[in-house]
């Protein structure tokens, strides 16, 4: 288990350091931001000061030095149009895509897994077809019509629930359905899948003959083996919904950290762009190292130390 | 183990889903306006977007502004004159205060002048305010402005001065009075709840006109349908930037109204003329022969825009009446190509950016082609847009979409750079033209620049280096009950708004 431990985090820095050079020279071949900065007005000249006053006139070398080293200090920056640090405007919207995060997955495995047993459980029958219907349907909204349509009858027409922004939990209903549905359709598949593969084993068959009822062969012998692949999807989602959902961000206007990536990368205001790309990477490898840990928990037979 | 980490999740979750505030719905005593973005910074030298200013020209004061009809008028400054062409003195109102208590004296007037044209300090409105040479306080009531040579924007740049504490600034440093900025102006800085909200309340002190509103909360929502649900819901009270769909759907609304405004912004398209095949005057005639304003106004911004003969909008000091600019003549526009023959058909790029509107530049080239043109639509980001537009007439596309504003309603700020020489916008080389406009950023004698500019006019009409299109209108939203003037500079100044019973 330690030896694991210390293999992955060493692949882990490697993974972010290759991240880290790949956003700061990626994002320095577009451009810099000082033409957007400045009033149409602005002459050669005073473009020119305002770009070495911000330092984008440094050779490119010097300040990817500069930023490792801020790096190293756990220094993001600080943002050039906003003139605040980077972990600031990051540690403002965390919690919100935290919150959205956990409300799009209540609805997404909340309902995505019931679905799934139910299209495994009556594969052919006509409430599988409802079922797989409506996952369907789910999953074919785009989220900018969806969320716009719930906004005009829950909001605008029904006068239920507060069309966008933050506030209380009633805010984060319409986002959290918008935004859960997507990946409802994943789970409810994976689960289908998982499930059917576990119904036709052996030992299901065994236990069917000793004249085990369904509801209980689900809850204590296929669950945990059906697990595995869910946890990984789980993972796999959790980690793009902490990237930030752009889409369901705006039309909410909801302040995650999706929100705040696009304003950024239009305005090419680099160092949240960095920060924020980062951030997903760690959350991304973190997560996949959990879903490895936890592997072995659901699964006993599964060992660490040879299963890499 | 398992049980006790869904306990810990579970209380995360709830602590997390109570942290924000109350339900934010509009009320009376809390005016809600939707924004597209979050402020930028609210510390008033730092940041130059409508977002930011919309916000921070509530809280400060200017040295000087406009009134509802355009005029510059006093604010800070009580009155002005010229001791010589390069010598302003101003008289201050004595009886301002900050939000602190603190009283705006001369002093406060001269390190804002200081700090914004100090190019260490890296604003990026340092070129509006870099003719100013020197700002000295004669009296706590005085300040004495010296510009390098004769400036005769000067006023028009100055109403966007804002006046901040030299005391508190230089106390508690930059970064920290960007997060809590201290003004004199009718709104008071209360909080901001970063990417979420910034809320301010009334000043009862001002020394002005008083807001309405007790409380102010600016949010950002970046969809546009999204805020005209707001609108519809009855959740907000104000929202900028919508299109002309967005509008008549407000009409059509029980709870809101759209409030429209003619800003001082031009729509242009602007040729190379540098470069065949648009070094021929008469493509260029064509051009503009072939380009229906009317129609895109009518047709596609439903009417609400504005159709100019000249690179300029009667909101600009400059605006002449009734310059003649070749009209739409699709008949005589497919005469002139036909004239120029082959090398008409060479491929053009009409460079544009996803922030303009794609609906008016993709009928210019509609229009332009009907007329036997070979445009072709040249899309990049913003920044890079920016950077092609202005890197003068070797590098910058053939023909290039754009909406100009000087936010200084002087002509100096839009006919300048866009047409001299020495600017990296213009692909125009006209000896006549740059000494006009020399001529008028030289003297402060009105008559005389009314007169350059006039000449200016006529030659771009006779010459087409630049086609204006339409005087840019801008559309709020707004609840039904809502009185307010939207101005030409696109400002948002709460103080002028009211309710109507």
């Amino acid at each position: 288990m330690q030896g694991f431990l210390v293999r992955r985090l060493g692949q882990a820095l490697i993974t972010i350091l290759g991240v880290a050079t790949l956003i700061f020279f990626v994002q320095r071949l577009t451009g810099d931001p000082t033409y957007l900065l400045v009033p149409e007005t602005a002459t050669q000249a005073d473009i020119d000061a305002l770009r070495h006053a911000l330092g984008f006139d440094r050779p490119l070398i010097e300040q990817f030095g500069g930023f490792l080293a801020d790096l190293a200090r756990f220094d993001l920056g600080q943002s050039v149009v906003q003139r605040v640090p980077v972990s600031t405007i990051i540690a403002s919207r965390l919690p919100y895509t935290l919150m959205l995060a956990a409300g799009a997955l209540v609805v997404a495995i909340g309902i995505g897994v019931p679905v799934g047993v139910v299209l495994a459980l009556f594969r052919d029958g006509p409430i599988a077809k409802l079922a797989a219907g409506f996952v369907l349907a789910a999953q074919s909204m785009p989220t900018f019509w969806s969320g716009i349509l719930m906004i005009m009858i829950f909001a605008v027409t029904l006068g239920w629930l507060p069309p966008s922004s933050t506030g209380g939990f009633s805010h984060l209903i319409m986002p959290s359905i918008a935004l859960g549905l997507l990946s409802m359709a994943t789970f409810a598949r994976i689960t289908r899948a998982s499930l059917l593969d576990e119904l036709s084993k052996d030992y299901v068959r065994t236990a069917r003959s000793r004249g085990v009822r369904t509801p209980r062969l689900l809850v204590r012998h296929v669950a945990r083996n059906a697990a595995i692949p869910v946890i990984t999807v789980a993972a796999l989602e959790i980690s793009n919904l902490l990237a930030g959902a752009v889409i369901v961000e705006t039309v909410f206007a909801w302040p995650g950290i999706g929100q705040v990536t696009v304003q950024a990368i239009l305005a090419r205001d680099f160092l949240i762009v960095q920060g924020v790309v980062l951030l997903g990477a760690f959350v991304t490898v973190l997560l996949n190292l959990l879903s490895d840990i936890l592997y072995s928990v659901v699964d006993p037979r599964i060992v660490l130390e040879r299963a890499r | 183990m398992i049980r006790h980490a869904k306990y810990h999740a579970a209380i995360a979750l709830a602590s997390a889903l109570t942290m924000g505030a109350a339900p934010a719905f509009a009320s009376k005593d809390r005016f809600m306006v939707d924004l597209v973005s979050e402020p930028s910074s609210l510390d008033p030298q730092i940041q130059w977007n409508p977002d930011s200013y919309y916000v921070y020209r509530n809280i400060f004061d200017n040295l000087i502004t406009r009134d509802d009809k355009g005029e510059i008028v006093p604010q800070v400054a009580t009155s002005w004159k010229y001791l010589s062409d390069t010598e302003i003195e101003f008289d201050l109102r004595s009886d301002i205060t900050f939000h602190d208590g603190s009283k705006l004296t001369a002093d406060d007037v001269v390190y804002s002048v200081k700090r914004i044209t100090d190019p260490k300090f890296a604003s990026p409105q340092l070129g509006q305010f870099d003719k100013i040479a020197d700002a000295v306080a004669l009296s706590p009531t005085k300040v004495k402005l010296t510009t390098n040579g004769a400036y005769p924007a000067l006023l028009a740049q100055l109403v966007k001065l804002s006046i901040i504490p030299k005391k508190i600034v230089e106390d508690v440093g930059k970064d920290a009075f960007n997060l809590k900025p201290v003004g004199s102006g009718p709104y008071k800085f209360e909080s901001w709840q970063r990417g979420v909200a910034v809320t301010l309340t009334r000043n009862d002190n001002y020394w002005g006109v008083k807001g309405p509103f007790p409380t102010v909360v600016f949010r950002a929502v970046p969809d546009g349908a999204t805020r005209v649900a707001n609108l519809q819901a009855g959740s907000t009270d104000l929202a900028v930037t919508m299109d002309s769909d967005q509008a008549a759907q407000l009409k059509a609304s029980a709870k809101a109204q759209p409030l429209i405004g003619l800003t001082e912004r031009v729509a242009y398209i602007r040729l190379n003329t540098t470069k065949p095949p648009l070094n021929n005057i008469k493509l260029r005639l064509a051009a503009a022969h072939a380009i229906d304003k009317e129609g895109l106004v009518q047709g596609i911004l439903g009417g609400y825009d504005k159709p100019v003969p000249e690179l300029l909008t009667p909101a600009i000091f400059g605006w002449i009446d009734g310059i003649k600019a070749p009209g739409y003549d699709l008949a005589k526009a497919k005469a002139l190509v036909a004239e120029v023959g082959p090398a008409a058909k060479t491929e053009i790029e009409l460079a544009t950016s996803p922030t303009f509107d794609q609906r008016i530049v993709q009928a210019i080239q509609q229009q332009l082609n009907e007329a036997g043109f070979n445009v072709k639509i040249g899309m990049s980001d913003m920044a890079t847009y920016l950077k092609r537009a202005q890197a003068g007439p070797e590098a910058t596309s053939m023909l290039s979409f754009g909406r100009w504003s000087c936010a200084c309603q002087d002509a100096d700020g839009v006919l300048f750079p866009l047409l001299h020489k020495s600017s990296g916008w213009s692909a125009y080389r006209n000896p006549k033209v740059d000494a006009l406009l020399e001529d008028a950023r030289q003297t402060l004698d009105a008559k005389k620049r009314l007169d350059d500019y006039r000449q200016v006019h006529e030659i771009v009409a006779a010459e087409a280096p630049v086609i204006p299109l339409y005087q840019a209108a801008a559309l709020y939203g707004a609840t039904k009950n809502l009185q307010w003037r939207p101005t030409p500079n696109e400002s948002m100044f709460l103080n002028r708004m009211s309710w109507k019973d």
